[in-house]
């Protein structure tokens, strides 16, 4: 290894990234942008739910009951239809998410002390929003039925409504929520947007920077030089390092000042764990660019090879707990969760390096194989 | 007259075979390309697969519980935090354990039951139960607090009844709301369908910019364009036959995917008329090849290209409304989601899919998507013929 030779090789790359300038302005626009595009852009909290009601009573009780629906925060009221056939036109067009349909005789039966089925219809083609529509009803019919079970038991046992209604509900959930107590969704998607965009840029930048000398035939220079093979990738990837590192920097920023994220944990831990990662998914985009002839399927297996594991492996969109046995082996396949993992343990947990030391391991792990199976990859003779 | 419309006939033949020609040639040039046709034909089948196994619902949320009082009731509560939702992965004597296993991530919700739990629960005097929920995501977060609180109010709702001495049968005799919802479209909830059919939509936004982008690029970057140009051929016939092949590899990648994932694995139920998701899936290629001629006129490498692709996608994706549902947008965002064609390629594609809706449902977002699309479309040819022409 001629230390000389990897700067002289180091330079020249740099030089040729500069001078592209477009290139180089993307480098560091493209992840700026998407961190605003992503922060700013992804809301994870439904609310304002629209939704239309069949009221087939139209009592005053059957009122009342709607107007929980009406008055929440959570649902954006469309209007009454007439019929149930509506009902089905409304959702087919996603003008509604959901409907009430309260039966004829509520009021009646309610008030003769019986039971009674109240029929909601979902769209179920957002699996999310509709747990979630689900979530609200099931939370509104319960509050109703407090209220209706309360009136039933001051009446029957002769109590105060007071008293009935610390008699059906005995129980008090304290909640506490840990790390972000005021569930604000960008303290979390700040830091794993960190993961998504370092996982994206880096690979691209890189596999488009090798395969663009092996398009233009400019890689033979390479092959008839004295550089050694280590030297030429250690030499060729530097700058792209180098680049990655100050998008770290730019973003960690950004996270705290531009979307007011928390950071609880060690800088000096956190940078460092950063640059590892990045080293890591620059070495995608080195073995990536082994295996293609083409700028373009480079830039195909990048997409494969990232944007999949980032989006849905990494813990971003989907909770690595949350899945079946078989995609969460895959998840651990891809270094993304693991810097989910540090990401949001620094930014809202405030744990560093004796917490998160396995996670430090796998990616380092996962650095060194990359880098060392691209090593034995990459040959200075053409294969003929 | 008669040889006048020979010279025509033989123009608009001599028009039809060149295009011909460079659709045949662009095929061949992708086709050859081994590493590139692997990358389209994965994420076509393997990439959807994979996407449909994920789920979006709280699954087997970790619990760990703190339990000081150590009855009958307490444990009747500890049991009803159940699979699917939960999964009880043991019990820890202390708060201070229950931190370390939040910390790092071991357990999702810590449950705190004090001491006289059962004994103020049957002497009616209210009691507490403490609940300590992750937020570092907040979905989960959410879910795992909500779902906790209905799984605790229901049992505290449950023992009251049971003072009461009323018990399942004679619930007939008070008055009470049951619940009963039906989800259409998907009724037994399965993201499979939603998250296949969501990842089939994303790859052929993907491919549809990029491919006609690159395999215009390329002619650019490696000096082969000038060629072409010094050739009979029009700018037109240059660019068309790069839309019309890739626009065809997409339209066959689509039928693989619907047919073996889609249908074969997740059973995703094509209510719909197909060619009329075909038709859609052409008119929406057509509009996003639009894009990516214009981004290869702005690019002189497939580097710059590759990044300009990647700035356009983001907000074309996040506004489609796919992932943030658009009532929860503000104001002016949503008004900007008309101007992401996936935004109507995504209704359309749910709703001929998944609904089953037909064109009397579907209009108004064809319409939006055919006017989006041209302007695009003829943005995108506009910038390419000035270069060229």
């Amino acid at each position: 290894m001629n230390i000389n030779r990897v700067k002289a090789l180091a330079f020249k790359e740099w030089r040729e990234i500069l001078r592209d300038r477009l290139f180089f302005s993307l480098a560091f626009v493209v992840p700026i942008s998407m961190m605003l595009v992503f922060g700013y852009g992804i809301k994870l909290d439904v609310e304002n739910i629209p939704f239309a009601i069949l009221d087939q009573d139209r009592s005053a009780m059957s009122r009342d009951y709607l107007h929980l629906f009406i008055d929440s925060r959570y649902f954006d009221y469309q209007g009454d239809v007439g019929n149930e056939n509506e009902i089905d036109d409304l959702i087919a067009d996603s003008k509604i998410r959901f409907a009430i349909i309260v039966p004829p005789k509520f009021q009646e039966t309610l008030l003769s002390g019986r039971p009674i089925a109240v029929q909601s219809l979902i769209d179920g083609t957002f699996p999310f929003r509709t747990s979630t529509s689900k979530g609200y009803v099931a939370a509104i019919n319960n509050a109703f039925n407090t209220q209706l079970l309360t009136a039933y038991i001051s009446q029957k046992m002769g109590t105060t409504p007071e008293q009935a209604a610390a008699f059906v509900s005995p129980i008090k959930v304290q909640l506490r929520y840990l790390y972000n107590q005021e569930i604000k969704s960008i303290w979390s998607i700040a830091p794993a947007m960190m993961m998504f965009i370092l996982l994206m840029t880096p690979p691209f930048l890189t596999a488009l920077g090798v395969v663009r000398e092996k398009e233009n035939g400019s890689i033979y220079n390479i092959y008839s030089s004295t550089v050694t093979r280590g030297e030429f990738l250690i030499g060729k990837l530097l700058p792209y390092v180098a680049i990655s590192c100050i998008n770290v920097i730019i973003l960690w920023l950004m996270a705290i000042f531009v979307f007011g994220a928390p950071f609880k944990g060690n800088p000096l831990f956190f940078f460092a764990a950063s640059v590892i990662y990045v080293t890591c998914t620059t070495g995608i985009g080195l073995l990536v660019s082994l295996f293609a002839r083409t700028q373009i399927s480079a830039m195909m297996i990048t997409v494969v090879v990232t944007i999949v594991p980032a989006v849905l492996y990494s813990g971003l969109l989907v909770p690595i707990a949350s899945m079946d046995e078989a995609s969460q082996f895959e998840a651990h396949l891809f270094p993304a969760m693991y810097y989910t993992d540090i990401a949001l343990g620094s930014f809202l947990k405030g744990i560093g390096m004796e917490e998160l030391w396995t996670r430090v391991a796998a990616l380092l792990l996962y650095t060194v194989v990359l880098w060392v199976a691209s090593y034995n990859l990459f040959h200075k003779r053409v294969k003929a | 007259m008669s040889l006048m419309a020979r010279i025509t006939e033989g123009k608009s033949y001599h028009w039809w075979s060149r295009m011909a020609a460079m659709t045949g040639k662009e095929l061949l040039q992708l086709g050859r390309d081994t590493v590139l046709v692997c990358a389209v034909l994965y994420l076509f089948t393997l990439d959807v697969m994979m996407a449909g196994g994920v789920k979006m619902d709280l699954n087997q949320g970790a619990i760990v519980v703190h339990d000081a009082d150590h009855s009958m009731a307490s444990r009747e509560l500890i049991y009803r935090f159940q699979p699917p939702y939960f999964k009880l992965s043991g019990e820890i004597l202390n708060e201070k354990e229950g931190i370390q296993l939040l910390d790092q991530g071991e357990t999702l919700v810590v449950l705190d039951i004090p001491p006289k739990f059962q004994h103020d629960l049957l002497q009616g005097k209210p009691t507490a139960v403490q609940v300590q929920v992750d937020a570092s995501n907040t979905v989960l977060g959410t879910l795992a607090a909500s779902y906790s609180a209905q799984i605790i109010g229901q049992y505290g709702f449950d023992a009251a009844l049971q003072r009461i001495g009323l018990t399942a049968d004679s619930m007939e005799t008070i008055p009470m709301l049951a619940d009963r919802h039906r989800v259409w479209y998907n009724p037994n909830q399965k993201d499979a369908w939603f998250m296949s059919i969501s990842e089939l939509l994303t790859v052929i936004t993907i491919l549809a910019m990029m491919l006609p982008a690159a395999a215009a690029v390329r002619e650019k970057e490696r000096g082969t364009i000038e060629q072409l140009l010094v050739s009979p051929l029009t700018p037109m016939q240059i660019m068309l036959p790069k839309v019309i092949s890739m626009t065809l590899v997409i339209l066959l990648g689509t039928a693989l995917s619907l047919g073996l994932i889609l249908h074969g694995v997740f059973e995703v139920p094509m209510k719909g008329s197909l060619p009329l998701f075909f038709l859609v899936t052409a008119l929406y290629t057509f509009a996003m090849s639009g894009l990516g001629l214009f981004i290869s006129t702005m690019s002189r490498n497939l580097a710059q290209a590759a990044m300009l692709v990647i700035m356009i996608m983001m907000p074309i994706i996040l506004l489609s409304g796919a992932w943030t549902p658009p009532e929860a947008m503000p104001e002016i965002i949503r008004q900007a989601m008309y101007f992401s064609p996936l935004y109507y390629y995504i209704e359309m594609g749910y709703g001929i899919l998944l609904k089953g809706a037909g064109l009397d449902v579907l209009w108004d977002s064809l319409i939006g998507l055919g006017l989006l699309g041209s302007l695009i479309f003829s943005f995108g040819v506009w910038r390419f013929k000035r270069q060229f022409g």
